[in-house]
């Protein structure tokens, strides 16, 4: 039996096909502005890269701040639910889990399998992908080197403001003050991991804890995160890919609570094809 | 406004089109006041024969002209209704009652009376504890209220037009806990949006209408049937909710609304009056022990678990009689009261066993769109 999970963050689309006990083909790419071609695009490519038809996909799960605009999926599940799935069946030990993607953060609270509790931030850059997309642009430094190149630091600079905006300003402030990109860096980081930090605080952090997306590919907002944590965190081996796993599993369970007669209907209605706002048939 | 509508079409009229139902009743030669929170007691005023109209702000209305007047940093709401009286929305008011309800309120009321030109202005002073001294005081104000009236009324609240309002009052709240009934069944009869319109709509009508309105809308949804499927049961504790985009989009995922401790809600019609011997003595008594909203202090219990537990019981009782799945505390942004208070609502209902999803919000129907996602977890939390 073959499903699919889809995430479409408001930076990067997420796809996994799985079958029941293994992933088979994963395609990750940026969401950009074609929102809703995206999911077609990554569909099909990730179709093409485990040889599957798109008819012998039993289930599809879509989720992510995008999971509207997938006119072939067969249900909905918010990502909150699926990167706790995810990281579930990666690492059953895990207590919460702190995700960092490109436009919000979140804490999730994992009990026997099930969410338990959850807090978000979408309302402010500060402590999400964005933040250190702006402050890598000011400081002339790409977004994958930023963590390696803060690690260099001895002495991370004092940053006191965390708006995205004013913390520009103050980085711009402190190279003018003759304070090193990688101090700067560093103390950006230890500011935003401060700040994550009280956020998931609120919902209890208990081991194991898990990071996922964007930011725990920041090497320097991991190790800052663990620092006020106290202990390791747990990190999946490509930590974008949780909230479309968990997806592909909810689809997996749904598929497998449905009698042949209902998949086959949920399948006839399914077409692969970009949502568009004009076809009435085509739009959810 | 269309005179065949009845019941839950004609609420939901009433409701789209507040200002117009008001000017109509002006124009049928009644006087119209506008009052903060659910404070004032609006028995002296329907013992006058004004109507009594709630004052609202508007999610939809970007905030501009009050910000003039008033920091950005205080409620959203008080600064939006503010907002919106400036901009001539309430032209029609007769009367302005304002109310130490909350800091905010209070602030917002004094402004208000100086930039909002009106015939009749009144600062109802209430006070934020329950000991009898309060009650005292509170009473005393009440009185200076009724004598303000009175004045710009020209005539005397008689004790027997007083006491029938409290009756009729009386029987409001007892109507409207009858609708709450209708929302304990696994679907509700009622939707929390039907439910809001309709409070709002009896909160701009004459007490009698009100009824009436109650009545007829009590009759058509006990016989229909389920208008709703099954959903995760939510209780909603805390700041209003006064726009039903708000509770749509609450009710489109994955949630049904089955009780609101809000001030559009139980607060102002869970408990009734009771009829003392100097009528005014009851009314002092209910508004200030028995409309439960933090913004009067109850202090009771010796430790932190008893304290709470006398405080917040009633919520456990919602819980049960309702079956709620889960909690929503809403808190509009900089709402002082309810956001001391939240924390210590949360540990009670999470020892109890319920879940509590804690949003502070913009009270902007143009942010809402990203709650849902928090909405929907929620309802998957819950659900799972």
């Amino acid at each position: 039996m073959f499903v699919a999970g889809i995430d479409i963050g408001s930076t990067i689309t997420k796809i996994v096909i799985k079958n029941e006990t293994e992933i088979l083909s994963t395609v990750i790419t940026r969401t950009g502005a074609e929102h809703r071609r995206m999911a077609l695009q990554v569909m099909t490519d990730a179709l093409a890269n485990c040889d599957l038809s798109f008819e012998s996909l039993e289930c599809i799960v879509a989720t992510g701040y995008g999971r509207i605009n997938v006119p072939f999926a067969d249900q909905q599940v918010t990502e909150i639910t699926c990167h706790m799935r995810g990281v579930h069946w990666l690492f059953p030990t895990v207590r919460t889990i702190i995700d960092v993607g490109g436009q919000d953060s979140k804490g999730i609270k994992v009990k026997d399998g099930r969410q338990v509790d959850f807090i978000m931030n979408d309302k402010c850059a500060a402590g999400t992908g964005r933040f250190f997309e702006v402050i890598g642009d000011v400081l002339g430094v790409k977004l994958e080197e930023i963590g390696p190149i803060s690690l260099r630091s001895e002495k991370p600079a004092d940053i006191s403001s965390l708006c995205t905006i004013f913390a520009e300003q103050e980085a711009l402030l402190r190279l003018s003050e003759g304070t090193s990109v990688e101090d700067i860096l560093a103390g950006l980081l230890k500011a935003n991991a401060a700040r994550i930090h009280a956020m998931v605080s609120k919902i209890r952090i208990e081991k194991d804890v898990a990071m996922t997306g964007g930011g725990a590919k920041n090497i320097g907002l991991v190790k800052a995160l663990e620092q006020k944590i106290g202990f390791p965190m747990v990190l999946p081996p490509e930590p974008l890919i949780t909230g479309a796993l968990g997806a592909a599993l909810i689809a997996g369970e749904t598929a497998r609570s449905l009698r042949t007669e209902e998949l086959r209907a949920k399948k006839e209605k399914r077409r692969l094809e970009a949502v568009t706002f004009f076809d009435k048939d085509s739009v959810r | 406004m269309d005179a065949n509508k009845k019941g839950l079409a004609k609420a939901n009229e009433i409701y789209n089109s507040r200002g117009a139902y008001a000017r109509e009743v002006k124009k049928q030669g009644k006087r119209v006041f506008g009052y903060f929170c659910c404070y004032p007691p609006i028995e002296l005023l329907s013992a006058l024969d004004i109507v009594p109209v709630r004052i609202l702000g508007d999610m939809d209305e970007p905030i501009t002209l009050a910000d003039n007047c008033l920091p950005p940093v205080m409620c959203i709401f008080c600064r939006s209704a503010f907002d919106i009286g400036m901009k001539g929305q309430y032209d029609y008011f007769d009367g302005f009652v304002g109310a130490h309800a909350c800091d905010g309120a209070e602030r917002t009321s004094f402004i208000w009376s100086n930039y909002i030109k009106s015939p009749c202005n009144f600062h109802l002073d209430i006070p934020h504890t329950t000991h009898n001294s309060a009650v005292d005081f509170f009473k005393e104000q009440i009185e200076y209220f009724k004598a303000e009236l009175e004045k710009s009324a020209g005539e005397e609240i008689k004790p027997e037009a007083l006491r029938k309002a409290i009756s009729d009052h009386n029987h409001q709240r007892a109507l409207v806990r009858q609708l709450y009934e209708l929302r304990k069944p696994d679907p509700p009869l009622l939707t929390g949006t039907e439910m809001l319109k309709i409070l709002i709509a009896i909160m701009g009508m004459s007490v009698a209408e009100g009824n009436l309105l109650l009545t007829e809308v009590i009759g058509e949804v006990k016989t229909r049937e389920n208008v709703q499927e099954k959903k995760r049961r939510l209780m909603i504790w805390g700041s209003l909710i006064d726009n039903a985009v708000f509770t749509e989009l609450i009710e489109s995922s994955g949630l049904n609304i089955v009780i609101e401790d809000t001030a559009i809600g139980t607060r102002p019609f869970w408990h009734d009056i009771v009829e003392t011997e100097d009528p005014l003595q009851g009314v002092a008594e209910h508004y200030l022990k028995e409309v439960l909203c933090p913004r009067t202090f109850r202090d009771s219990g010796s430790n932190y678990a008893q304290d709470s537990d006398s405080r917040f019981g009633y919520l456990r009782d919602f819980a049960k009689y309702w079956k709620v799945d889960g909690v929503f505390a809403n808190i509009i942004r900089n709402c002082d009261v309810h956001g001391y208070e939240a924390p210590v609502v949360k540990d009670y209902l999470t020892d109890l066993g319920l879940p509590v999803i804690m949003i502070e919000q913009d009270y902007s129907t143009t942010s809402l769109a990203s709650l849902r996602t928090r909405f929907q977890a929620f309802a998957e939390t819950i659900g799972s």
